[in-house]
């Protein structure tokens, strides 16, 4: 897996070359078969703004003390093993794009094991060589992006995850009250602990949390009609009906 | 190329308070744009000018950064404006649906004349 970042044309903002470009609408391409990509194709982004719930911001950080890893070495590593690193529990996949983590690309999740899988996905949204940043979009339980990092302080390189979100709709606020902030606490303390280990260190991260706007905005409460669980539990109920009418859309063909 | 220290100052304008941004927004912005947010708040403007026209590099963590002041604003029932931002940063406002929450104007006058509770808009 290879990441580029274009060169920016003369006259063009140094970071120009960083952010996704504008779309209207998430494109999915490249997705491997057995990868159940719904609720992002067609879908818009959304971000921390745009969502329901509280707003946190969920710092996460571990120090890679011993290793002599640059931030800019950091990174590229962690694009390039972006789903090996990734924290999720056995039986959920982060099929990242197949360019890569370049702004603008697609990857689609598959979370849950089992025939009950819940799809969704995240756009690339900024990329350069010290940093990149995942956003969600309709229909995921959250609403915002995550940004991962790494810089270095007082001579010892730091790889930071760092969240900014609300829970997209009151169904997943209320998941995010009961289980979710704590599974998603894990999964990102997960990754940092592999992250540090492939570079020979035994990181134990740290996390700092901040409710940044403890307001929920109701008028976000629409966004209900995307929650990727609700579809992609009524597309695995559906799917024996899908079966049935196989053999007549063969017919109609 | 070297980095582009990044630098908050702020003014109060018609009954508007306007932080000039110069430089980076990135991590290391994070503090002085907070203090000159927090001094811009101290004073009971209803509004408050983020102005961009000084600035040569946003990256995803000053947009963050951005988004907690627009939370701040929210909480305190204030206004955020935005003025100064080049073609490729209002690109970026839309890609990241900031646009959809600040009222964006091209320079300070547009801005100052339309701002809720500044002396123009009110004459």
């Amino acid at each position: 897996m290879t990441t580029s970042s274009r060169r920016p044309d003369e006259g063009e903002a140094r970071d120009a070359a960083h952010w996704a470009p504008i779309m209207e609408k998430l494109r999915v391409s490249g997705v491997p078969e057995e990868a159940l990509s719904l609720n992002v194709e067609g879908r818009r982004v959304l971000g921390p703004l745009q969502g329901f719930g509280k707003m946190w911001q969920k710092t996460y950080r571990v120090r890679l003390s011993g290793s002599a890893a640059t931030p800019t070495e950091v990174i590229k590593t962690w694009k390039e093993n972006f789903p090996k690193f990734w924290g999720a529990p056995r039986g959920n996949r982060f099929y990242a794009p197949i360019t890569g983590i370049a702004p603008g690309e697609v990857a689609v999740l598959n979370l849950g094991a089992g025939p009950m899988k819940l799809s969704t996905g995240v756009m690339v949204l900024y990329a350069d060589d010290e940093s990149f940043t995942l956003m969600t979009p309709q229909g995921h339980m959250l609403a915002g992006w995550i940004t991962f990092s790494s810089f270095e302080e007082e001579g010892c390189t730091v790889a930071q995850a760092q969240e900014y979100f609300r829970g997209q709709d009151p169904l997943s606020e209320i998941a995010l009250a009961l289980v979710g902030h704590n599974m998603q606490e894990k999964l990102w303390e997960q990754t940092l602990r592999s992250l540090a280990a492939h570079f020979g260190v035994e990181g134990q991260p740290q996390m700092l949390v901040t409710c940044v706007d403890p307001k929920r905005q109701w008028s976000e409460a629409k966004n209900l009609w995307h929650n990727a669980a609700i579809r992609s539990m009524l597309y695995t109920v559906s799917a024996p009906a899908r079966w049935m009418a196989r053999p007549f859309k063969r017919l109609k063909r | 190329m070297p980095a582009n220290r990044f630098e908050a100052g702020v003014r109060h304008q018609q009954g508007v308070a306007v932080i000039d941004l110069r430089g980076e927004v990135d991590a290391f912005a994070d503090e002085a744009l907070n203090a000159a947010y927090a001094e811009a708040s101290s004073r009971d403007s209803a509004c408050i000018l983020l102005n961009f026209d000084g600035v040569d590099y946003i990256n995803s963590t000053g947009i963050a950064l951005i988004v907690g002041l627009l939370a701040q604003a929210r909480t305190s029932h204030r206004r955020l404006l935005a003025c100064g931002l080049s073609d490729h940063y209002l690109e970026v406002f839309q890609i990241t649906r900031l646009a959809d929450f600040l009222s964006i104007f091209p320079d300070e006058v547009s801005a100052l004349a339309n701002a809720p509770g500044s002396a123009e808009a009110d004459s």
